[in-house]
């Protein structure tokens, strides 16, 4: 006999508010469906009456971990629109930010996931190392979570003393090295509630366009810092981690791997950080009328902001946000069929959901 | 000619289609004149693009509404914008799988609608009406 089992909004299985109605045969998931916008903000809309400074302060606050991804592409289509490139310096900062985001994010996401699968040493081992990569992201913009780093036309601030910072990042690398990569990538008991558990086949990850590590652990390639370089994405060396099986596993898998290709982009970043301005000169910026369609690679996946601005106008007249949660959350109906019911959480988990992201 | 720019050739002659691609920003962007979001959606299928996102804007006065439809081909991000006379359009969510949220997400913030296909609520809670939340309302 069917029967239907609600998950949230509010439910110890989930970090954030969203449903998920599961039809279930005994302990096996049949179907779900899933609800969001619990938390809606508006923030597309509250856009639209900020003006140009404003709205990179507004844009940050979409989420709480990956702010500076957001500010970032923003920042990118209003150069787009007003004709600025940044310099040399201020793309390598860029860079060093985004990675030390996408390390702060992938092991916040590893002591979560470590939390759900019942390894509760790992979840604090996880969490004691997140702590440091924050202390990086403070020692550089003087903030833990929203850095305000990025303005039309470069960074806010600089980074004074790159051996410093690249003394914490080999310090950060050798604990994640020995800590947190051997056990999730050899332990028992993150093989044993993971593999084979919550899988999306490729061609499901093709049919529902997923982006970042869920794609890349379906076995699709695409990385947009390597697709469509950005920044100074196009002058430093790094591999794209992509697994095959599909499951919770390679979820996993991908992104241990891809937090030591981070920490050799940042050693590369920090090495080759030319001289120069950080910024373009001049607080006053002339945008011309049109739309400026800017994508990067977030520690989630693809993010895409799609501005439209109206010349002589301060405030946009369109701001559009596609997050990578956003592509992603809907196979998750995928992932829990024929799953058991006790596997959820952690197979909803396994995207690395930001609702604060959906719900923007 | 490189692989890209033939596929992007063969995008243009599948859609019949002569007017060249545009660059603008990271995009690049093939007016689609007389063609259908259907037929784009159908090219774009066949070419194995990815599909990124709708993007929905106002216009000004009583022009209407126009929305730009995103892919990605082997990293290189497509765009069709689409002026709407009326406040419907074709859906392509029964050819396009991974349009059905941002389908559902205009329809509810800009009170469009998608024909050929059902809703349900994806943001909106009981009672609230679709429109809302990004459609400017003109006296």
């Amino acid at each position: 006999m069917s029967y239907k089992i609600p998950m949230g909004p509010f439910h110890p299985g989930l970090e954030e508010p969203y449903k998920l109605d599961m039809i279930c045969d005994g302990e096996t998931v049949r179907d779900a469906k899933l609800h969001i916008g619990f938390n809606f903000r508006g923030i597309e809309h509250l856009a639209e009456s900020r003006n140009y400074i404003q709205v990179i302060a507004l844009m940050e606050r979409v989420c709480g971990i990956c702010s500076n991804v957001h500010t970032l592409t923003l920042c990118r289509a209003m150069e787009e629109l007003t004709g600025l490139k940044p310099p040399p310096r201020a793309q390598y900062i860029r860079v060093i930010v985004a990675e030390l985001e996408r390390l702060h994010s992938h092991i916040l996401w590893a002591g979560i996931a470590a939390k759900l699968m019942g390894f509760k040493t790992m979840f604090m081992t996880s969490f004691e190392i997140r702590e440091k990569i924050m202390d990086i992201l403070e020692a550089i913009s003087g903030n833990r979570v929203n850095y305000a780093m990025n303005r039309i036309g470069g960074v806010n601030r600089d980074i004074e003393d790159p051996q410093a910072i690249l003394k914490m990042v080999e310090a950060l690398e050798l604990e994640m090295m020995h800590a947190v990569i051997p056990i999730f990538t050899t332990s028992s008991t993150a093989r044993s509630r993971c593999a084979g558990v919550g899988v999306l086949t490729k061609g499901k990850a093709i049919s529902c366009a997923v982006v970042g590590p869920v794609a890349r652990a379906s076995g699709l390639t695409q990385d947009i810092r390597r697709a469509a370089p950005y920044a100074a994405y196009a002058e430093l060396d790094f591999d794209v981690p992509v697994q095959t099986d599909g499951d919770v596993r390679a979820r996993l898998l991908v992104r241990a791997l891809e937090i030591m290709e981070s920490c050799k982009i940042l050693r590369q970043a920090l090495a080759k950080l030319p001289p120069g301005e950080i910024h373009t000169e001049g607080e006053k910026f002339a945008f011309v009328t049109g739309t400026a369609t800017t994508r990067i690679e977030g520690p989630r996946g693809e993010l895409l902001y799609s501005v439209s601005w109206k010349e002589g106008s301060k405030t946009p007249a369109r701001i559009h946000v596609r997050t990578p949660t956003f592509a992603v959350m809907p196979a998750i109906r995928w992932m829990v069929q024929g799953a058991r019911l006790a596997d959820t959480p952690l197979i909803q988990a396994s995207i690395d959901p930001c609702y604060s992201c959906t719900d923007r | 000619m490189t692989e890209a720019a033939t596929l992007l050739e063969s995008i243009s002659e599948k859609l019949g289609i002569s007017t060249p691609w545009v660059k603008k920003g990271d995009a690049l962007w093939l007016e689609p004149g007389q063609k259908s979001v259907r037929d784009v959606a159908q090219a774009m299928n066949e070419v194995h693009a990815r599909f990124v996102t709708i993007t929905a804007y106002q216009l000004l006065g009583d022009q209407g509404f126009c929305l730009e439809y995103h892919w990605d081909l082997d990293g290189q991000l497509l765009g069709f914008a689409f002026r709407l006379a009326s406040n419907s359009v074709e859906s392509i969510f029964d050819i396009c799988e991974a349009a059905d949220w941002i389908e559902r997400e205009i329809h509810e913030g800009f009170g469009l609608n998608f024909t050929g296909r059902e809703y349900e609520p994806l943001q909106l809670r009981k009672g609230d009406t679709p429109g809302v939340n990004l459609r400017e309302v003109k006296p």
